[in-house]
C-alpha cells in the first residue's frame, strides 16, 4: 500500500503544480465576451481590501475566471452535472433541443425601472411606444422544471407594464411571439431572439408607429454564419448544444443608408454600418448587428419624410433596427448600457417626434437607466 | 478561501507544502504558524486579528491560571479569577458571533455585518477544554506561544478541525513525520474529502434546496421524504467532507488526526449512530460537560441523562436555536428510548432501517427554522397534503437517483472493507493499481465541478 500512496501522492502533486503553472502563465486575454461580463482582475493591494476580506475573494473569483484551460473544464463539468444531478448548469437548463437560462433570482422587480422611464417620459413632448421581449425561457418556460416557474416572464412583463405611465403605449411583445413559438424565433444557444423572432415582432410594432409592414418575401435574407455560439452556451460549455445561424436581412429595393454613425462617451464618432460583417470572424459574433455596443448610434436614410425616431434598447435592438430603417429619415439609438454620462449629453430627445424603448425584460430589474433622469 | 477552492487547491496548498517542506525541523512550527496568519489573512484582516487576540487572551488567562494555582501557593485562591476570564471571554465570543441577538456584542469592535470567524464553534471547544484541563491540573500552561496558536488557529485544523485536548495535540505533535507515503494517504484523504464535498454534498444541497423552496403545503409524501433524506445525507457528506479535507491537509503536514465520523448513517442502532457521529464533539461534551455533573444523578440514570444531554448541548451547538435543541433532545430520548426497547428481536434485522428512518424524521427538526415549520413539514411526510406523487417527483427522482444510490452506498462501510479486503488477498496490486487512478480522475472531476465559480462554500450548518 506504500507504493500506491507514494504513487498517488506524486501523481497528484505533479497534476496540481502544473496547473498551477500553467494558470500562472495563462495569457491574460479578454476571452469571454459572450458572457457578458470581463474576466476578474487580480484585486487591488489596498489596506481596506485586506481588512474585509474582499481581496481573498476577489482572488478566488479571479483564479477561477483565469485557470488554465477554463473552458475545457466548464465544458467537462457541464457533462458530469448533466450525468448526476439535473440538467440545470450555472443556471442554464440544458433541455433536449436548446439551452434556456433558468436564473429565477434575476427575474427580480422592474419598478425602478418603470419609475425611471416615467420621470423620461414627464419631459418629453411626442409619442411613446414601450416593447418589453421576453427572453427565450420566458416563451419557451414550459420545457423548464415546475418549480422554476413561480414567477414567469409574463408575469415580470405585465407588472411592468402596468407601472409605466398610461400615455405609454405598451406593445405585446410576449403573445406574438409565443404564438410562433414553432418558428426559429430565439436562438438555441442564446436567450436572445433571433432576426425573424425581431421580423415578427416588427410587423406589429411599425403599425402601432403609423406604417404599413414591409412583407417577408420582399427580403432576401442571407445566412452569415451557422456557427454562432450563444450567451448560455458560454456559461456551461455543453458540448452537444447545436450552434446557430445569424441571418441579415436586405430588403431588395427599398430605402438606403446614407449615414451610419456611432459615437462614444467622450464624443468620438465612429464610422458604421447597420451590419459588421467582419464580427463573424471575431470572438463577439453578435455584433455583427450594428458593430461593436456604443452609447449613440445615428442612422440616415434616403427616404425623404422628415420622420425622426428615438429608440433606447439593449442586445435585442440591434438585430431589430435594420428593420426599422425602411421607414424613417432618421433613426437615433441608445444603449443606456453603455452610457456613462447623460442622456442629454448626447442628444435632444425633443428633436425626435417618436420615441421606442425595446430592451429585454432580463435587462430591466438593474438600475440601467440611471443616466436618463 | 475555503479548502474547496481552486485558489486554495492550486495555490495556497501546494504553496504552503513547499514552504513547510523546505524549512528546517527546527523552524517548522514557525513556518506552519506563519502559514496559518496568512491563511486567516486571506479570509479578512479582521478575522486575523480576531484569531490572534482569541490566542493571546486564551494564552495568558492559562498561564496566569496555573502559575497561580499550582506554582505560588500562597495565591491559589485567585486562581480562578484568570481562568473564568478565559472562560467567559470563549463563550462570550461563541455566542456574540453565532447567535444574532447578541450580535450587539461584538458590533463595537468593528466587525462588520457578514463578518463571521470560520470555525468559531469548534476551536471554542479545544481552547476551552485547554483551560479546563490547565485548571484541574491535568497538563501544564504551555509557554510556547507558538505551540498554543497552532492548536487554536492551524490553517489544516480551523474549519472543521477535531476537537482534540491539549495533551493529544502535543502527542501528535510529537509523532509527527513528514514523508512521501503520509503525504499520499493524506492526499488521498484531501481527495476523499472533496468528492464528499463537492460531487455529492453540493448535487444533494441542490435537491434539498430546491424541494425546500416548494410551498410544503402542496409537498407530496415522496417528495417530502426526498428531501429530508436529501438534507440528511447532505448534512453527512458535508461536515464530514470538510473535516476529511481537514484532516487530509494535516496529514500532508504529519498530524495524524483523528477521524470525525465513521460511517453513522447506516448503523444498526440509534447508539451506534450516537457512538459514530462527531465524534470528538460528543466525547468533549461528555467529558467537560455532563461528567461533573454525574455526582448529582442516580447512577441508575446516568446513561440516559448523558444521551440526552450530550445530543441537546451538540443540536444548540449546530444552530443556535431551539430547533437545534429539540433536535438534539429528541435524539438522547430515542437513545433512551432505544435502550428500553432492546430486547425485541424486530430490531435484529430492520435496525438499519429503522435507525435511518427514525434520524430522517427527527432531523427534519434540525433542517427547519421554526417548530411550526417542522410540524409543517412532518405533516407532508405522513400523506397530510393527500398527495403520494406528482410529475416534480418523477422529476427528481429521475435526476437524482444516482447521485442518491451513490451517496448511500458510500455513506455505509461498504466499499471500504471490500477495499480492505482485498488489500489482503493476493489480489491487492488491484486496489494499489487502482486508488492512484481513481483518485486522480475523482480530484480531477471535482476541479471540473468548481471551475465556474472557483470554490464549492453551500454550508448548510456554519460551525
Amino acid at each position: 500500500m506504500k507504493i500506491s500512496n507514494k504513487i498517488s501522492a506524486l501523481l497528484l502533486l505533479v497534476f496540481i503544480i502544473l496547473f498551477s503553472i500553467m494558470t500562472l502563465f495563462e495569457s491574460k486575454s479578454e476571452k469571454y465576451v459572450n458572457e457578458n461580463r470581463q474576466p476578474a482582475e487580480f484585486p487591488e493591494i489596498t489596506w481596506e481590501n485586506f481588512l474585509d476580506g474582499n481581496f481573498g475573494k476577489q482572488l478566488t473569483v479571479c483564479t477561477a475566471d483565469h485557470f488554465a484551460f477554463r473552458d475545457k473544464w466548464i465544458a467537462a463539468s457541464a457533462r458530469l452535472e448533466s450525468g448526476i444531478c439535473e440538467s440545470i448548469i450555472n443556471d442554464v437548463y440544458i433541455s433536449e433541443n436548446r439551452l434556456l437560462s433558468a436564473d429565477v433570482s434575476a427575474r427580480g422587480s422592474t419598478e425602478n425601472s418603470a419609475q425611471a422611464v416615467n420621470e423620461f417620459v414627464k419631459n418629453y413632448d411626442g409619442a411613446v411606444y414601450f416593447v418589453a421581449v421576453p427572453t427565450s425561457s420566458g416563451v419557451y418556460g414550459n420545457m423548464l422544471p415546475a418549480y422554476l416557474l413561480k414567477s414567469t416572464e409574463k408575469q415580470q412583463i405585465d407588472s411592468l407594464y402596468s407601472n409605466l405611465d398610461s400615455d405609454i403605449r405598451k406593445i405585446d411583445a410576449y403573445n406574438i411571439l409565443k404564438m410562433l413559438s414553432n418558428n426559429y424565433i430565439y436562438y438555441r444557444s442564446d436567450s436572445k431572439w433571433t432576426s425573424y423572432g425581431a421580423f415578427c415582432v416588427y410587423r406589429t410594432v411599425i403599425q402601432k408607429l403609423g406604417f404599413m409592414p414591409a412583407s417577408y418575401d420582399k427580403y432576401t435574407i442571407e445566412h452569415i454564419t451557422d456557427s454562432y455560439m450563444g450567451n448560455l452556451y458560454s456559461k456551461t460549455h455543453y458540448m452537444e448544444s447545436k450552434p446557430d445561424l445569424l441571418d441579415i436581412y436586405e430588403y431588395s429595393g427599398g430605402a438606403e443608408i446614407i449615414d451610419c454613425k456611432g459615437y462614444d462617451n467622450n464624443g468620438m464618432m465612429y464610422r458604421k454600418s447597420l451590419y459588421d460583417r467582419e464580427a463573424v470572424e471575431s470572438d463577439d459574433m453578435y455584433s455583427l448587428y450594428l458593430g461593436e455596443e456604443l452609447p449613440l448610434i445615428r442612422i440616415q436614410t434616403n427616404i425623404n419624410n422628415n420622420k425622426k425616431l428615438l429608440v433606447i434598447g439593449d442586445d435585442y435592438a440591434s438585430c431589430f433596427i435594420p428593420f426599422l430603417t425602411q421607414h424613417y429619415n432618421e433613426i437615433a439609438f441608445i444603449s443606456p448600457d453603455c452610457m456613462e454620462k447623460d442622456l442629454n449629453k448626447f442628444l435632444n430627445p425633443d428633436d425626435y417626434e417618436q420615441l421606442l424603448f425595446l430592451f429585454g425584460i432580463d435587462s430591466l430589474d438593474d438600475d440601467i437607466f440611471s443616466y436618463m433622469r | 478561501m475555503t479548502y474547496s477552492s481552486l485558489l486554495f487547491i492550486y495555490g495556497f496548498f501546494p504553496l504552503s507544502l513547499a514552504v513547510y517542506f523546505i524549512t528546517p525541523k527546527k523552524l517548522k512550527d514557525i513556518s506552519l504558524f506563519l502559514l496559518s496568519i496568512v491563511f486567516c489573512g486571506f479570509f479578512s484582516l479582521k478575522f486575523l486579528f480576531f484569531m490572534l487576540i482569541y490566542t493571546v487572551v486564551n494564552y495568558t488567562s492559562a498561564r496566569l491560571t496555573y502559575k497561580l494555582k499550582w506554582k505560588e501557593s500562597k495565591y491559589g485562591k485567585f486562581s480562578s479569577i484568570p481562568f473564568a476570564i478565559g472562560i467567559i471571554f470563549n463563550i462570550i465570543s461563541l455566542l456574540s458571533f453565532r447567535m444574532e441577538m447578541l450580535a450587539w456584542i461584538h458590533k463595537p469592535f468593528g466587525f462588520s455585518e457578514g463578518f463571521f470567524p470560520f470555525g468559531i464553534s469548534l476551536f471554542t471547544l479545544s481552547a476551552t477544554g485547554y483551560l479546563i484541563d490547565v485548571y484541574k491540573g491535568r497538563i501544564r500552561a504551555e509557554i510556547n506561544f507558538i505551540r498554543l496558536g497552532l492548536f487554536i488557529m492551524m490553517f489544516t485544523r480551523l474549519l472543521m478541525c477535531p476537537v482534540v485536548s491539549y495533551d493529544n495535540f502535543l502527542k501528535i505533535c510529537r509523532k509527527r513525520k513528514v514523508r512521501l507515503s503520509e503525504l499520499g494517504t493524506g492526499m488521498e484523504f484531501f481527495v476523499k474529502g472533496l468528492v464528499k464535498k463537492i460531487i455529492v454534498a453540493d448535487t444533494l444541497f441542490m435537491l434539498y434546496s430546491v424541494i425546500k423552496s416548494i410551498d410544503v403545503r402542496n409537498l407530496p409524501v415522496l417528495t417530502a421524504w426526498l428531501g429530508a433524506v436529501a438534507y440528511i445525507l447532505c448534512i453527512y457528506f458535508t461536515l464530514s467532507g470538510i473535516s476529511d479535507m481537514g484532516i487530509g491537509i494535516s496529514y500532508c503536514f504529519g498530524f495524524r488526526f483523528p477521524q470525525s465520523f465513521n460511517y453513522p448513517l447506516f448503523s444498526s442502532r440509534i447508539r451506534h449512530f450516537s457512538a459514530k457521529w462527531h465524534i470528538q464533539i460528543i466525547q468533549w461534551f461528555r467529558k467537560y460537560a455532563v461528567h461533573p455533573l454525574h455526582s448529582v444523578i442516580n447512577s441508575k440514570y446516568i446513561n440516559g441523562f448523558t444521551a440526552v444531554c450530550v445530543w441537546t448541548l451538540l443540536g444548540f451547538l449546530y444552530t443556535f436555536n431551539l430547533n437545534g435543541i429539540i433536535w438534539g433532545f429528541l435524539m438522547g430520548l430515542a437513545i433512551i428510548i432505544e435502550g428500553k426497547l432492546k430486547n425485541i428481536r424486530m430490531l435484529k434485522s430492520t435496525g438499519i432501517i429503522y435507525t435511518f428512518v427514525v434520524i430522517t424524521i427527527l432531523t427534519v427538526f434540525l433542517s427547519c427554522e421554526n417548530i411550526s415549520e417542522s410540524f409543517n413539514y412532518l405533516r407532508a411526510m405522513i400523506g397530510g397534503n393527500k398527495v403520494i406523487v406528482d410529475s416534480l417527483t418523477a422529476y427528481f427522482l429521475k435526476s437524482y437517483i444516482i447521485i442518491l444510490l451513490v451517496a448511500i452506498y458510500t455513506s455505509t462501510d461498504l466499499l471500504r472493507n471490500m477495499t480492505a479486503r482485498i488489500s489482503r488477498t493476493r489480489f491487492r496490486f488491484i486496489t494499489a493499481v487502482f486508488s492512484p487512478i481513481v483518485t486522480i480522475i475523482l480530484f480531477a472531476v471535482c476541479t471540473a465541478l468548481i471551475s465556474y465559480t472557483g470554490s464549492s462554500e453551500n454550508i448548510l450548518i456554519q460551525l
